[in-house]
């Protein structure tokens, strides 16, 4: 009577199927669906249709298609929209208010100001902030990424990536130590910045004049054949980087310096993979209906979610530190809560995602080259489908696995692994560790309540 | 904890030894997860790591490695816990990497996953916690399966909703709160171990079905199918969905010449859409509705289980013959009480008691309101024990009637505490100078992995008198009575 035999899934007590053949019988390791929350895993089915999956290949075809390409080197205020014109400083994560703010963000916006010569001495840059004398903005409202606290000023350079009449950028990394993005802002870390501004942005740009534009993608699928994973192992990528560059920028007054830098920062390509990543990502930012993720920022309070089929909507939960390993003298306790829109990264598919191709940071997911092909292939069950140029070998040059989707996360209860850097919860301490760490399931639970009021309207 | 003055400060140098950062940071983990300590850094000799090092208050003063020298500091309660940890971090840093040993096969969690790992799968069976199981049946019907629901606690709006869904794509939709299924042959939930044979029984009841199932065995045919339909698939909300879906396909079904339909009595116009269906279905059937009476239309009614299954076998030219058992010499003064583990086997009892006009208490003890926080009774025989042992003190008890649930599903061995809990009970009611009749039918087949004959036999020997069916236990019950005088 049942075409096939009865060859039965059984979902839930074994002992309901203990009169099957065990070989006619597939256990799933079941456990409850969105976290738990019934009424969400009803909403996240009722969206499970063509609709929404004819919607999130459209989204990932087009983040997919994106080619961006790196052109220019470029003071923010003459690219980056919206920060022309009067005091404007922008901040990694989604929206928040000076009284909410973390140590470190509070730290680089002090340092900013100060870059920028709004205020003479730090109290008073705090009094300016706190009086709302500074329009405080989001970088992803910007077309911007930026790591860690992602403070970015006006006239700060920004990597300028395109692809056709679309943009992204990030700023430039200072290095690893007492610098901005972890809140630092001594002299030491302004006249860094100084310097950045003054000397590498213009050598940086002349060389890409010369032998650019770069293309970020062949770029990041190279440097993952090469022991990166894009995010917390830039290494290769930074290595490619510069030596693409390093013709042209050699050539120049203040070349030398400026290679010294790079050879001496292993995060420079970071910021790059993550303008990248933007520019990919915003390719699906407003596809209707659909359920890809296409932005996870944290701004050291609360971690941010956008989802393609709800445009610019931020759905926000509470952030905790990362899980990792610590630097000595520092543990848990001294942990900021998670920070940075580094995990554009993630969003894409690489970084924790990727981690398969970085054998040298596996420590941070369990230990062994196993451990880390284990995350990448939870990834994949999150994810609508393989990228096509970012391929990992260990998984025999498949595509990493990209564009998570909301409903798959909330089926399978997998949530999205980031790959981060620990930053102490004082402004200007610096780095502490590294780690891991998940997206919090608050999140998904309200942007599938948003995206199913979306389709019921 | 103790303050940092009397806490033991230790450092060791492995000189020209490098570990990339991740390694170093690891074993510093691992080393400050020993009792005692209380920090530890493993760092290479740099001069910005030793800067970090005095910074943290973690560096010996006599300490002054090369940059590529790898440095060990540990602080820590004494100086054992102290030099214990820096011989650990010499064996961590010593030891090889040993390979991690074959990938581990992660089992596949969600109904996607499994459809993945084998798309010929054809039935899913949800047993999940019950908000959750409309999502599971929802994306197993999706994906093309049969679903049999033994969760419960389910909507009845879901259930509505999830039925039509699987009737317009031809599917089984078994349940909510479906415990009992035989298709081609396999048992699903609790089943018995019953022959294959001309009979087709679709069961909006359980233990209904069960014993209906075995009587058709002990009646020498068997069953070619049995679908469950869930309690409520005969009520107006849902309308009769699946069993309507069932009777087409046992329709069609070659291995089927008769059917039958076990549940409770519908509502009437259920009822009437039932019996239209049954007059029409192109093979014999009968309508077993519990507590309708006894009458021959062109489809036969039976308002007990044993009838149901009697007719049902007349039309495959099978005999239900039941062995007559003798009624026990004892003639109790009390009154009759059921403790029943199945929910129909106890309405069935009531059923036969109340035709013959005895007043009686027959609980369902597998009823939601005794089995908060608790197994069924079916799995667990205890709780039913123990309401069978406190029966032996009432006095107003003169006669138990019990049944006894073999089958796939049920526990392992649920007769040895039913027959001590029997011993006991008439014990105590000799030694209160009463008389207890135990009166008892075992729903099984010989074929059953618990043993239909081993089971009777323990029942037996306990002084519990084994009748073949619950409507003969039932009767017997009202014979015993009436033997005392006591019947209305």
């Amino acid at each position: 009577m049942i075409a096939g035999g009865v060859r039965v899934l059984n979902v839930g007590l074994p002992a309901v199927v203990e009169g099957v053949a065990p070989a006619d019988v597939l256990q799933l390791d079941w456990r409850p669906p969105a976290f738990g929350d019934a009424e969400a895993a009803r909403l996240a089915l009722a969206l499970d249709d063509d609709v929404t999956q004819g919607a999130n290949r459209r989204a990932l075809a087009a983040v997919h298609a994106a080619r961006p390409q790196l052109v220019g080197v470029r003071p923010a205020r003459e690219v980056v929209p919206g920060t022309g014109d009067g005091r404007v400083l922008l901040h990694a994560g989604p929206p928040i208010a000076w009284e909410r703010m973390c140590g470190p963000v509070r730290g680089a916006l002090v340092g900013a100001v100060l870059l920028e010569g709004w205020a003479a001495t730090s109290q008073e840059a705090r009094d300016l902030l706190a009086g709302g004398g500074v329009v405080l903005d989001p970088c992803h409202h910007h077309g911007v990424v930026g790591p860690m606290a992602g403070v970015l000023s006006p006239s700060m350079p920004v990597l300028v990536v395109e692809d056709g009449d679309r943009r992204a950028f990030a700023s430039l990394n200072e290095g690893l130590g007492r610098v901005l993005r972890f809140g630092a802002f001594d002299t030491d870390v302004l006249d860094r910045l100084r310097w950045m501004r003054d000397v590498l942005a213009p050598v940086l740009d002349a060389a890409l004049g010369e032998e650019g534009p770069v293309d970020v993608t062949s770029l990041l699928a190279q440097a993952l054949t090469m022991g990166d994973e894009g995010h917390n192992r830039s290494v290769a990528a930074t290595a490619l980087l510069t030596r693409r560059l390093a013709p042209a920028v050699a050539q120049q007054e203040q070349g030398v310096p400026a290679l010294r830098f790079l050879a001496g920062n292993d995060h420079f390509a970071l910021n790059l993979s993550m303008a990248g990543a933007k520019l990919a990502m915003d390719a699906a930012v407003g596809t209707e209906h659909s359920t890809l993720v296409t932005a996870m920022a944290r701004n050291g309070v609360e971690f941010g979610l956008r989802v393609a089929g709800t445009g610019d909507r931020w759905f926000t939960a509470p952030v905790g530190a990362a899980d990792g390993l610590f630097f000595p003298g520092y543990d848990r306790a001294d942990a900021n809560p998670d920070l940075g829109d580094s995990a554009i990264t993630e969003t894409l598919g690489i970084g924790g995602f990727a981690m398969a191709a970085a054998p040298a940071i596996t420590a941070f997911v369990g230990g062994t080259p196993d451990d880390a092909l284990e995350t990448t292939l939870s990834m994949r069950r999150i994810t609508t489908g393989p990228h096509p140029a970012l391929r990992l070998a260990s998984l025999g040059f498949a595509g990493a696995p990209s564009g998570i989707d909301v409903l798959k996360v909330l089926d399978t209860g997998v949530l999205p692994v980031i790959n981060t850097g620990i930053a102490h919860r004082e402004a200007g301490v610096g780095q502490i560790g590294a780690g891991i760490v998940e997206a919090p399931p608050a999140v998904f639970l309200q942007a599938v309540r948003a995206l199913h009021a979306a389709r019921s309207r | 904890m103790t303050p940092a003055a009397t806490q033991t400060l230790a450092a060791r140098v492995f000189p020209r030894l490098y570990r990339d950062s991740v390694t170093l940071m690891s074993l510093a983990a691992a080393l400050e997860r020993r009792a005692g300590v209380t920090r530890a850094g493993v760092v290479m000799g740099t001069p910005g790591n030793l800067a970090i090092l005095e910074r943290s208050a973690m560096r010996p003063p006599d300490v002054a490695p090369a940059p590529d020298d790898l440095v060990v500091v540990v602080r820590g309660a004494d100086e054992a816990t102290v030099s214990a940890a820096l011989e650990a971090a010499a064996a961590g840093l010593d030891a090889v990497v040993q390979d991690s040993g074959p990938r581990r096969e992660r089992a596949p969690q969600t109904v996607t996953e499994g459809l993945t790992v084998d798309p010929a799968l054809t039935l899913a069976v949800v047993s999940t916690p019950g908000p959750y199981a409309p999502v599971v049946v929802e994306q197993a019907l999706r994906a093309g399966l049969h679903v049999l629901c033994f969760s419960d606690n389910v909507q009845t709006a879901d259930e509505v909703r999830l039925k039509d869904l699987a009737a317009q794509r031809g599917l089984l939709l078994m349940g909510p709160d479906c415990g009992t299924a035989i298709l081609d042959g396999v048992p699903l939930g609790f089943a018995n171990a019953v022959r294959r044979g001309p009979v087709g029984i679709v069961a909006a009841s359980g233990t209904g079905a069960q014993e209906v199932a075995c009587l058709l065995h002990r009646a020498g045919t068997g069953v070619s199918q049995l679908v469950g339909v869930g309690g409520r698939d005969l009520s107006t909300a849902v309308g009769g969905t699946m069993t309507h879906l069932a009777l087409d396909l046992l329709g069609a079904d070659d291995a089927t010449d008769v059917v039958v339909v076990v549940s409770k009595p519908p509502a009437a116009e259920v009822a009437r859409r039932l019996l239209a269906r049954l007059a029409t279905l192109g093979k014999p059937a009968v309508a077993c509705l519990l507590g309708e009476g006894d009458t021959d239309g062109p489809v036969p009614l039976r308002g007990t289980l044993e009838g149901g299954a009697r007719a049902a076998a007349a039309l495959v030219g099978a005999v239900l013959d039941l062995e007559p058992v003798a009624l026990p010499s004892a003639t109790p003064t009390g009154g009759v009480l059921g403790l029943y583990t199945g929910g129909t086997l106890a309405a069935e009892a009531r059923v036969v008691l109340r035709r013959a006009g005895v007043p009686a208490q027959v609980l369902d003890l597998g009823d939601d309101e005794y089995t908060v926080g608790r197994p069924h009774p079916m799995i667990d025989p205890a709780g039913r024990a123990a309401a069978v042992v406190a029966a032996g003190d009432r006095p107003d008890v003169g006669v138990l009637l019990v049944d006894l649930v073999l089958g796939h599903g049920a526990a392992a061995d649920p007769t040895t505490p039913l027959a001590e809990a029997a011993a006991a009970a008439v014990r105590a009611a000799r030694s209160g100078g009463r008389e207890l009749v135990v009166l008892a039918s075992v729903c099984g087949t010989d074929g059953d992995p618990q043993g239909l004959a081993s089971a009777r036999r323990t029942l037996v020997q306990a002084g519990v008198v084994v009748h073949p069916s619950n409507a003969a236990a039932a009767r017997a019950a009202v014979a015993v009575l009436c033997r005392s005088g006591r019947t209305a």
